[in-house]
């Protein structure tokens, strides 16, 4: 299953990018096709492209703010959760998905 | 009733992970071209010095634009695009009627909801380009200008300023208890939203001109991971080697200033760790504030020691507060071990 997810938090320089590493990680073990953007202090890196939202089956949003260009996940289904979540039990997120 | 408060801690906290950088660069080009400059008891005198005016200068412009761009991103997380107008002219008129970045968040918060509030005024499918570039932005920017130069705008910088007197008058019993609740916030989530609420407390004061809190916060804010990292390296025989890693790498976080270092040792021994890094801090906070280490921009740990007023309490607070959260929670750790050997030759 192709899922692609979003991490940000306030300051964006810590969490944001250990969140992203652990959703990619657990991810790909559970044999998910994952990729994911993050909406750090840098600004959004590894965008995600209008071609890996289309073929996404949901999006994750792994964030403490708002999701910025948020208009390019309209008419994809979108789970939220705080960035917490995804730092300590990412294992609960992606059994949401499969539910 | 939580779904909201929820959303309402993700409408501010957008609005300070934009408004963070803005203090930073506003506090340090002004710490630094204040401590270059000639003291006066006026306060410091520019008059020989204009490369240090200069800097000045571009560092209160940062601090100047510091409370629209705040309050412009509350008001864009919750009502989009169309919500930065109102929500750049509440910050703007906060900072004109001083009523600091507690009207700005206030400004904030209205614009954007104001602009929601619009968004829903059923219109005719002709009218409805004209919506979001002339109708939202003029009807709620007059709305805002009006309630935060008319209405709100004098209450919130009266209630300001007494609470900015209130903090500076501080004796030391409360400002010592003010230090021990910022130090345990700070570390008790390692970076999450109680922690970004104190920090925010204390970087907002920076630009209110008491650095102190700010101080208080910035020891507190890297002990947790160096403490966890020295805790591996005096008892080894406690930690697994994957540990002792996550240890060095924290001590690497710690003097950077980054307390999500402690995360990996607090997702694995929370009931033991949290207390300990809450008790580290604390202690660092309380020592900073009684020494009065002041720290000029919006972050912590020992990499900002350049930017901080009285820095040899400042690094002691750091000490003591890694010294502290390490003892404790190898004591923590020996216990629960001893308890749980004597289990096992009992079982045996």
């Amino acid at each position: 299953m192709k899922v692609v997810a979003v991490t940000a938090c306030p300051t964006g320089i810590a969490h944001t990018y250990m969140a992203a590493a652990r959703l990619e990680k657990v991810g790909k073990s559970l044999g998910f096709d994952i990729k994911v953007e993050t909406q750090g202090a840098m600004g959004i890196e590894n965008k995600l492209t209008e071609r890996d939202i289309s073929q996404a089956e949901i999006a994750i949003f792994a964030v403490d703010i708002a999701v910025e260009e948020r208009e390019r996940f309209n008419g994809v289904k979108v789970i939220q959760v705080p960035l917490q979540d995804a730092l300590k039990d990412p294992h609960s997120i992606f059994a949401k998905i499969q539910s | 009733m939580p779904e909201l408060l929820k959303n309402l801690r993700q409408h501010l906290l957008t609005g300070v992970s934009y408004a963070i950088p803005f203090i930073a660069c506003g506090g340090i080009l002004i710490a630094f071209a204040i401590a270059f400059a000639p003291m006066t008891p006026t306060g410091p005198d520019f008059s020989q010095a204009p490369r240090l005016k200069l800097i000045f200068d571009i560092g209160s412009a940062a601090f100047s634009l510091m409370l629209p761009v705040l309050a412009g991103y509350i008001a864009y997380s919750i009502g989009g695009k169309p919500a930065l107008v109102p929500g750049f002219l509440g910050g703007y008129f906060s900072d004109q009627v001083k009523a600091g970045f507690l009207g700005a968040i206030l400004a904030g918060l209205l614009a954007g909801y104001v602009v929601e509030l619009l968004k829903k005024i059923p219109v005719s499918k002709h009218f409805r380009p004209i919506m979001p570039i002339l109708v939202i932005p003029i009807l709620s920017g007059a709305f805002i200008g009006v309630v935060m130069l008319k209405v709100l705008g004098t209450p919130i910088a009266l209630l300001m300023s007494n609470a900015n007197s209130a903090l500076r008058a501080m004796g030391t019993g409360n400002g010592i208890v003010l230090a021990l609740i910022l130090g345990s916030m700070i570390a008790f989530d390692m970076g999450g939203p109680i922690n970004k609420t104190a920090f925010f407390f204390g970087a907002a004061m920076i630009r209110e001109g008491n650095y102190q809190i700010m101080g208080a916060c910035a020891a507190a804010i890297g002990t947790p991971p160096l403490g966890m990292g020295l805790a591996t390296l005096l008892q080894k025989r406690l930690w697994s080697s994957e540990e002792r890693e996550a240890g060095l790498a924290g001590i690497a976080m710690g003097l950077i200033g980054i307390t999500e270092g402690a995360i990996p040792f607090a997702a694995a021994d929370p009931i033991r760790v949290i207390p300990s890094i809450m008790l580290g801090s604390a202690v660092a906070a309380v020592i900073a504030m009684v020494g009065k280490v002041g720290d000029h921009a919006p972050h912590g740990g020992p990499v900002v020691l350049f930017v901080v007023d009285h820095r040899f309490a400042y690094l002691l607070a750091i000490v003591t507060g890694t010294v502290v959260t390490a003892v404790s929670i190898n004591l923590l750790k020996a216990r629960s071990r001893r308890l749980a050997d004597a289990r096992e030759e009992k079982a045996a």
